[in-house]
């Protein structure tokens, strides 16, 4: 029997399902499911020539399945090398491996992919391109639309390639050491940008100020502060957040709430004023 | 400032497109048109007036800067934020009279957006309640062999839940959006209490979206340094943000040689120890 090899058209297929449909039938039970079953069903069709094992190889793929979908291309990638693997015989590859290496898989990549791509990488090219928007212009939602797609895009192909080449062994890459201190250098590099984009888009200011018998200004609340440290008001907003969703566990739409509160006894005591005016 | 039915109807098909289990797939639908910003293009493009849609858009973005959806929760949804409450912050301003790009117009269109994200949640769990119909359909056909079947499941008939819980709310939202917004604007006078409420919230509200990011990567105190560094070098220093990535991207390089010290000593320690070290073919990856 000649050795099967999945054909550039069939794996072109698979990626393409995965690209746009790993998240087109969402539900909170089997979230990602239905989008890998048909990533994976150009792969089976071309392995396998019966219907009984063709059923048999996609039950393999029914197991739950969610993880962050760009990076997590690499897994469905690690799956195309091992199923092929499987269907030539290769007695270390069975069902039961594939789905142990997927699961185990899916927590670490979402894991790596929310750090990096929602948490790092969009929000760095979304600070360019706000930058890029000053005053309306259009020049800013285009070079996010360019740039993220292109990113995306190649990185995803790349990422399901390089799965598919290294089946198994991509596990090691993905989870060692080295990957850790990439990851950990990139989110270092995003949080510092996530900083600037804090000071230059968000602007939480006192209106507070008191004055003498005069009538001249003596204290000028919001000065005071920025003399300390600028935005200084800012950050204490964006810690007294974090220190509610992170220490506190309060969600983001009672957090939101709380702002409201502080925001209607600010503007009583007059410690917030936004001073507008028909 | 008006919005027509056609103009309502375009901008619930984008909503169909830009949820987060949308029918624009993750990347393009998702992540590029469910973007404020880029939705804040769309919006003007379709309403008319481009200018005030980046504006608005921009405004909006800061706020879900940092939009993660761990494990399938949502705190808001997209398609709410960028194809109903972009369109209608866009009326509101234009009623009230402010400019998109005065600090007012910002604050207004950021309570807006927050407002209609929040309640736009029911129409995630909405679509992702109604897909579980078509996953049941998915799962027979699985059983019988009936393969092709699966593409209609994962890629046509969510478009029913799109067309339930994305198209028809956008649609009647945006469409009813004159009427409700000259409403609150007779309602609420701009100097009462509750528009001043409004726009101090708004000015608030970027806050929660810078904080979540940070939860994911600040545990202990030490970890808010990188981040007042990045805060220190725009709002003390003046830098702007390519110049802060590229400072930023200084630090990461020699944080990631230090990491890389330590572990070429640990695995040279290891490889006098006796054990073999045959990964290195796969460094480069």
């Amino acid at each position: 029997m000649a050795e099967k090899k999945l054909s550039k058209k069939a794996l072109n297929k698979s990626f393409r399902n995965w690209y746009y449909g790993n998240l087109t039938c969402f539900s909170q039970e089997h979230m990602q499911t239905f989008g890998y079953l048909c990533a994976m069903l150009p792969l089976v069709e071309e392995l396998y020539d019966t219907k009984e094992e063709q059923k048999e190889a996609m039950n393999t793929y029914t197991a739950f399945f969610n993880t962050e979908p760009q990076v997590g291309a690499v897994i469905v990638g690690i799956t195309a090398g091992l199923e092929e693997a499987k269907a030539n015989g290769n007695d270390d590859v069975d069902a039961e491996t594939i789905n142990g290496i997927r699961a185990g898989l899916m927590g670490p990549i979402a894991g790596i992919g929310d750090s990096l791509v929602v948490g790092t990488l969009i929000p760095i090219l979304l600070g360019i391109a706000l930058g890029l928007s000053t005053g309306g212009s259009v020049v800013g939602p285009i070079f996010y639309i360019i740039a993220w797609n292109l990113i995306v895009t190649l990185g995803m192909k790349f990422l399901y390639t390089k799965g598919y080449e290294l089946g198994g062994k991509a596990v090691d890459v993905l989870v060692g050491e080295r990957a850790t201190a990439i990851r950990e250098s990139i989110v270092m590099l995003g949080t510092m940008v996530v900083g600037s984009v804090a000071s230059t888009w968000v602007s939480v200011t006192t209106s507070f100020h008191l004055v003498n018998d005069a009538g001249e200004e003596f204290l000028n609340l919001q000065k005071q502060l920025d003399s300390v440290y600028p935005g200084c008001l800012t950050a204490a907003f964006v810690i007294f957040c974090w220190w509610l969703m992170a220490k506190k566990r309060v969600s983001p739409v009672v957090t939101m709430l709380i702002l409201v509160v502080i925001a209607f006894v600010g503007v009583l005591v007059g410690f917030f004023n936004p001073g507008l005016k028909y | 400032m008006t919005i027509s039915w056609l103009q309502a109807a375009i901008l619930g098909i984008f909503a169909c497109l830009s949820s987060m289990p949308g029918m624009g797939g993750t990347s393009i639908g998702n992540y590029t048109l469910g973007r404020p910003l880029v939705a804040g293009l769309v919006c003007g493009i379709v309403l008319g007036d481009i200018q005030a849609g980046v504006l608005v858009g921009a405004a909006m973005q800061v706020v879900y800067i940092a939009l993660v959806t761990p494990g399938g929760t949502v705190s808001a949804d997209v398609r709410a934020v960028s194809y109903i409450g972009i369109p209608l912050a866009m009326l509101a301003l234009n009623s009230y009279g402010l400019s998109a790009s005065s600090e007012e117009g910002i604050a207004m269109a950021t309570s807006f957006g927050a407002m209609v994200g929040t309640l736009g949640t029911v129409l995630f769990y909405g679509t992702a309640t109604i897909n579980l119909v078509w996953q049941h359909i998915g799962w027979k056909a699985v059983e019988k062999g009936n393969f092709k079947k699966l593409y209609l499941v994962n890629m046509g008939l969510p478009w029913i839940s799109h067309i339930l819980c994305s198209f028809i709310p956008a649609l009647v939202m945006c469409k009813l959006g004159v009427p409700v917004v000259e409403a609150i604007k007779t309602a609420l006078p701009m100097d009462g209490l509750a528009m001043k409420t409004l726009f101090t919230v708004g000015s608030m509200l970027p806050c929660v979206g810078i904080a979540i990011l940070l939860k994911q990567v600040v545990e202990k105190a030490v970890d808010f340094i990188p981040f007042f560094f990045g805060f220190t070098l725009a709002a003390s220093m003046g830098l702007n943000l390519v110049s802060v990535t590229v400072v930023a991207g200084m630090f990461a390089i020699i944080y990631y040689n230090i990491k890389m010290i330590g572990i070429r000593a640990k695995e040279a320690a290891l490889a006098s120890g006796g054990s073999i070290d045959d990964d290195d073919d796969e460094e480069e990856i």
